[in-house]
């Protein structure tokens, strides 16, 4: 079945999704679909699977015009998918599972042996280790990714959507998944996949479609034209707009280092320091596991080997409460709307919450009045608009909310801030005032740590650049602002991982 | 070994453990635990307690609560007695007729739950105050006494130990089995409560569930109620107003997710039953009865919190 995409355009309050989108998936073709975050993948997806509905465009099975207004309608006409979080049932057993959605069995009852047997047939071509009675919650992440593949499997998909598939599983489990996608291929099943692997996108994909800011940069193109360093730039692009901001601000004493730490979620060997009124920019693909050493630094992910030295002074920092109180480092965190804000809050106590222990009397209170004049500098300085500092933070666009998740830590004062894609789906006017303030922030003497995917705004803000690839330090170069020589130097850094990473996994398929 | 294994990783295992060397101990500190007449009464006030737990269960399957399970009895129960005493309905009719109600007002739950997109706890918490202002407003607080005398004869009655008001949690419980472990109704309410979104995304209408498990809810209530009034022999508008902490602790005890999407029926009823051994023997005890609810909340208190610990055990292992 081939399903086309025509001219589908998209728009969120704060943000055009996808903005006249137009892409064909043919059958019988493994279609990767590319971008970094924010793009409009995940947008895509959800349309196509009948979640969200299109503000403009249409979408075609065979060409006729398909409308799909629930996950059923989109199943219905032969849409499967495997969504990137886990939609298991964990108190059922992984047969149940599998075939959730149609059951079989006579006069309402269901049959749990024809359950089972189909279960097994659909598990014995990704993974016979996985036992169809057992309940899904004992499996590992691994697992469960294949339990949803078999799901997707089951329903005869023509068309079938995997989002980031192999994000959990191991290289083994990868290949078996591979092989399925061959057959699935033979069988003339149009298949869409999404990975920011671009190994695997390489070597498994017939044709590629690139999104970035909600439109095409690439459509459907044949993956045998496409060399790595063409789609890595495709994907990264460059902004035309770039905030005028002055670079080499007076470095001061080192407020962070890192020495040879190793983390929970997987890191090892980092080296890293930070100096006063300085920005040092981190930067990575998706995955490159940068927001999860931010998130170690300040003990919210455990460090297992190393030392942290916070100015001149060895720490060990257990929760962000510590690091707040002890060590004066905030961490703004990519995610405004799950854990940078309380939504429901006004813009007053979303601020006022890094500093309710400082302007507490001695009876605990905090008289409103204390707490709006503490706020104020902060809302005027960043210029957050709104009609009241009640106003609750729903109300605002996205820019304004991430203005407030910064005021915060604005307000705390801390010596260090850790800022995680403070841009992402934010337009471009407010980018570059978010630009500016950053750059301020830094030049009156704190130190931040700047993380984001989007290479313009590194390029810009910058005053060093580390480069990250799985969960390694592979670059570090003084940015001198000028984008060719900033693009030029994070590319060659991560083709450079890329190519020893090869090497080494191919050195290890030969042994 | 192995058998002995099964056993005790089931959740309801220590339960039942609880249960025998509870009675053990009881039989031990008092002789009158160990008589026919005594373990009847225990059983007895059991029956009731086993379908207002069951009653809650269905829609803690479903990850919601229901405040209005004694509201809704008591309001079934009053009805129940009118329709006796005043409108002199034959008793399997007035039965009927009372299950009708419960289903209905459960059902009434569900709608309004699922059409507002309100949490069940708080339309549940207005309508069981609903229905009890119209339980006092028909009765202004006077029971119904025209109850038929052998209906009230078999809330007395009894074969040896058992009595004949244990029957209809007996019979309830298998079929409620059957239908949450067996019938594609009853997986599909369980995987709404397990995970609504994956439930919806395969298909599952999750709003048609929730009515669905809201109006079992308030037949079990039904139910509840009229055995309720076979057992004290007058339709009281009281009925169902001391039922929240069993509803709650029968089910959590017995080792339902509070989340939802899982509930072990076995588990409830033993709970109920160590309820009931722990009331009786401290009445048994002569403890003041003041002190036989301060003993139920520390119960649950207790068994949550070791619930709790051997969740986070088994997610170690």
């Amino acid at each position: 079945m081939r399903l086309s995409i025509v001219n589908v355009s998209k728009t969120f309050p704060s943000v055009k999704a996808l903005d006249d989108v137009s892409m064909e998936f043919a059958p019988g073709e493994v279609h990767a679909l590319m971008g970094e975050n924010g793009a409009g993948k995940s947008t895509l997806l959800k349309i196509v699977t009948g979640l969200y509905r299109p503000d403009a465009g249409l979408l075609k099975l065979d060409g006729e015009l398909v409308e799909f207004f629930s996950p059923r309608d989109a199943l219905a006409a032969g849409i499967g998918a495997v969504h990137q979080e886990r939609n298991l049932v964990p108190r059922f057993s992984v047969g149940e599972n599998i075939l959730l959605e149609h059951p079989p069995g006579r006069r309402g009852f269901i049959d749990y042996g024809a359950i089972y047997d189909r279960a097994r047939v659909l598990l014995e071509l990704l993974d016979p280790g996985i036992d169809v009675r057992a309940e899904v919650a004992t499996l590992s992440v691994a697992q469960m990714q294949i339990v949803e593949i078999a799901k997707a499997l089951s329903l005869n998909a023509r068309v079938l959507l995997l989002d980031e598939p192999t994000a959990s599983i191991t290289d083994h489990e990868a290949e078996a998944l591979f092989k399925v996608i061959a057959r699935l291929k033979a069988e003339g099943v149009a298949i869409v996949f999404v990975s920011h692997k671009l190994d695997e996108v390489l070597t498994i994909s017939d044709r590629v479609t690139v999104l970035r800011d909600g439109r095409v940069m690439a459509s459907g193109e044949a993956i045998a034209e496409m060399s790595r360093r063409r789609l890595v730039s495709l994907m990264i692009g460059r902004e035309e707009r770039i905030a005028d901001v002055a670079g080499g601000a007076k470095q001061g004493k080192v407020a962070l280092e890192l020495r040879e730490i190793a983390t929970s979620y997987g890191h090892s060997g980092i080296n890293l320091r930070l100096h006063e009124a300085e920005i040092l920019g981190l930067y990575g693909l998706v995955g490159a596991g940068r927001s999860e050493l931010a998130r170690s630094i300040i003990g919210d992910g455990r460090i297992t080997g190393g030392a942290i030295c916070v100015g001149d002074r060895p720490a060990r920092i257990r929760n962000p409460n510590e690091a707040l109180r002890r060590h004066r480092i905030g961490y703004v965190s990519e995610d405004r709307k799950g854990e940078g804000l309380v939504l429901s809050h006004s813009i007053v106590s979303n601020i006022a919450v890094t500093i309710w222990r400082r302007i507490a009397t001695r009876l605990w209170l905090i008289p409103p009045v204390v707490e709006r004049n503490a706020v104020t500098p902060q809302v005027q300085r960043l210029a957050i608009k709104s009609f009241s500092l009640d106003q609750t933070v729903d109300t605002l666009s996205g820019g304004n909310q991430q203005k407030v998740s910064l005021a915060k830590w604005l307000a705390a004062k801390t010596d260090i801030l850790l800022i995680d894609e403070p841009t992402v789906g934010i337009d471009i006017k407010t980018k570059v005032e978010l630009h500016e303030l950053i750059a301020q922030i830094a030049r009156d003497g704190a130190a931040v740590l700047l993380i984001s995917s989007d290479m313009a705004e590194m390029i810009t803000l910058a005053d060093r650049i580390l480069v990250m690839h799985n969960f390694a330090v592979v670059g570090e170069f003084v940015n001198d602002r000028i984008y060719e020589n900033g693009s030029e130097a994070i590319m060659s850094a991560i083709h450079a991982a890329e190519k020893d990473r090869k090497h080494l996994h191919d050195r290890a398929a030969i042994a | 070994m192995i058998g002995f294994r099964k056993f005790a990783s089931q959740e309801w295992a220590g339960l039942a453990a609880i249960f025998v060397l509870g009675s053990a101990l009881a039989a031990f500190l008092s002789p009158s635990f160990l008589t026919e007449y005594n373990i009847y009464v225990m059983l007895r006030s059991a029956s009731v307690e086993l379908l207002v737990a069951f009653s809650q269960m269905i829609v803690l399957a479903i990850g919601q609560m229901n405040l209005a399970v004694g509201a809704l009895g008591g309001l079934v129960a009053v009805l129940f007695g009118a329709m006796l005493q005043l409108l002199g309905l034959p008793l399997p009719l007035a039965i009927l007729i009372a299950l009708l109600i419960g289903i209905v007002g459960g059902f009434i739950n569900g709608l309004l739950t699922t059409r507002t997109g309100i949490n069940g706890f708080i339309i549940t918490l207005a309508t069981g105050s609903a229905f009890t202002g119209i339980n006092l407003g028909l009765t202004e607080s006077r029971p119904f006494h025209g109850i038929p005398v052998e209906f009230v004869a078999l809330g007395d009655s009894r074969w040896s130990f058992v009595p004949a008001l244990l029957w209809p949690p007996l019979i309830v419980a298998p079929l409620l089995a059957i239908f949450l472990y067996r019938t594609k109704s009853g997986r599909k309410l369980l995987a709404v409560g397990g995970n609504m979104r994956a439930a919806e995304l395969s298909g599952i209408s999750a709003n048609a569930m929730i009515i669905v498990a809201h109006a079992i809810s308030g037949g079990l209530a039904g139910l509840a109620a009229v055995l309720a009034v076979s057992q004290l022999g007058a339709a009281q508008p009281e009925i169902g107003s001391t039922w929240l902490l069993i509803s709650f602790a029968g089910p959590i005890i017995g080792g339902t997710a509070l989340a939802g999407g899982y509930v072990s029926i076995l588990g409830a009823m033993l709970a109920v039953l160590v309820i009931a051994l722990i009331e009786n023997m401290l009445v048994l005890m002569k403890v003041d009865p003041y002190w036989v609810r301060f003993a139920l909340g520390g119960l649950v208190l207790v068994t949550v919190g070791v619930n709790r610990w051997r969740a986070h055990q088994m997610g170690r292992n």
